[in-house]
């Protein structure tokens, strides 16, 4: 009966009952479809023919026309096959290029950092000198500046002395960097009045520095001083000044 | 930075390229060996040349069928135009059964032929989803012509009367009633004529 139903030859209620038999039995389905089939090689049977190869021709071009719309490729078995290592090889590629994109980042900060630093420095340099140039500007421009010329120093200790005089007191006399004299000479120091000669106020010698003093030496009181002054003179000195005089001090 | 151009990258694409055209020459040299199956699964991705492939494979048989049915050879080249059509745009549907694909075109190719023949509606014929378990191997064309002799040796070895009720049946879609009517014979002897060339015929084809 299935040959029969899959070859249409079946009708009204005969039709009708075997279909509703097989809707309600399972095991029915897997007969009827083997039916099917087995009536379906019949076709085998029809005299051989051949379409003309136009026909399939016009069948491609029908088909290139309409394109189905892709499903959603399902990996399968050998693709994963090949996935794998594919997907590990990316993996392994993107982790260096991390690796070294995050050292070459960190060189860069690092340079960064070094370049801020020096801009840093410049600038303080650079403040600093300003600050220089405007106190050099201030000093050279600035009223309550002293001024001071300085000239080459002498070669030798210059000598000098220093009188203290008191016309009703007495006199003091301090001198320092004389040079050493022959053993036949010998300093003598002058009082020089406001008017009339010299008065001798004493001899001294000098130590091995060139220091020498004349305390308190007797003189009349009560003279004006106008100025000092020491000469080199003979063992013993002189009534008048004879020689060089070496030292000279005006009272100013 | 050169990991892209490392050489270890270089010799993975080197490989999957020599890969690609390897398998692209087997699957070129193989493909009238390609099962139906997965001609049905490229069908369903878009791939022209499995139509192209499955069309030579049973595009005769159909076109044979609908001829000897329509007896018209542009009728059956648009009946076997238009089967191929209906299985590109629909092979995501199909559900392919080892065997199934040669039963349902030849199904379907008789079944549209005899709607043209006696110009009526498109009567129901096997869905997409419907399997056709076939026994039979008709993917190789030196099976598909082993099994035609083995047919029509059969249909040869059948009386004139039960050949003529099972041809009248099949490829005009005639009904019990209709064969009476057609030949005159008694509706009972109509059956068991088709009954017992039906029975011979399920002899031929069980091993």
């Amino acid at each position: 009966m299935f040959d029969e139903y899959a070859l249409g030859v079946l009708e009204g209620e005969e039709k009708r009952s075997f279909e509703s038999h097989v809707k309600g039995c399972p095991e029915c389905s897997p007969k009827l479809g083997e039916a099917r089939a087995r009536v379906a090689l019949l076709a085998l049977s029809a005299p051989q023919a051949h379409p003309s190869p136009a026909a399939k021709e016009r069948l491609m071009d029908r088909v290139r026309a309409y394109r189905p719309p892709a499903p959603p490729v399902r990996l399968r078995a050998p693709f994963w096959g090949w996935g794998v290592p594919l997907l590990a090889a990316a993996v392994i590629v993107l982790a260096i290029a991390t690796v070294l994109l995050v050292r070459r980042n960190h060189e860069m900060e690092q340079r960064l950092k070094d370049l801020q630093g020096q801009v840093v420095l410049i600038k303080k340099r650079e403040t600093a000198e300003m600050t220089r140039a405007g106190t050099v500007l201030e000093i050279l421009t600035s009223p309550r500046t002293l001024r001071v010329s300085l000239f080459a120093a002498p070669a030798h200790p210059v000598p000098q002395g220093k009188a203290f005089y008191n016309p009703q007191k007495g006199l003091l006399f301090y001198a320092a960097n004389l040079p050493r004299l022959p053993s036949d000479r010998t300093y003598q120091l002058w009082l020089v009045p406001a008017q009339g000669k010299p008065i001798s106020a004493g001899i001294f010698a000098t130590d091995e520095h060139g220091n020498g003093e004349v305390l308190l030496p007797s003189l009349p009181p009560g003279i004006t001083a106008k100025a000092f002054a020491v000469t080199v003179e003979p063992s013993g000195g002189e009534p008048q000044p004879t020689g060089k005089k070496v030292l000279i001090g005006v009272v100013s | 930075m050169q990991p892209l151009e490392n050489p270890g990258t270089l010799s993975v694409r080197t490989f999957f390229e020599k890969a690609a055209r390897a398998l692209s020459t087997i699957a070129y040299s193989q493909e009238d060996r390609a099962s139906d199956l997965d001609l049905i699964r490229r069908l369903a991705q878009g791939d022209e040349s499995a139509l192209a492939t499955l069309y030579d494979r049973y595009g005769g048989v159909v076109y044979s069928v609908a001829l000897r049915v329509v007896k018209d050879a542009g009728v059956a080249e648009e009946i076997l135009q238009d089967i191929f059509y209906h299985l590109w745009r629909h092979a995501s549907n199909y559900e392919a059964s080892r065997g199934g694909l040669g039963a349902w075109l030849f199904v379907s190719a008789r079944n549209r032929a005899i709607d043209r023949l006696r110009q009526r509606k498109p009567s129901d014929g096997p869905k997409e989803e419907e399997s056709l378990p076939s026994g039979f191997n008709l993917e190789s064309q030196v099976a598909q012509a082993e099994l035609m002799s083995r047919i029509k040796s059969a249909m040869d070895g059948l009386p004139g009367p039960q050949r003529q009720a099972l041809e009248l049946a099949y490829f005009e879609g005639m009904t019990h009633s209709e064969i009476s009517q057609r030949t005159g014979e008694p509706l009972g002897t109509v059956k068991t004529r088709l009954r017992t060339a039906l029975q011979a015929l399920r002899q031929v084809l069980n091993p």
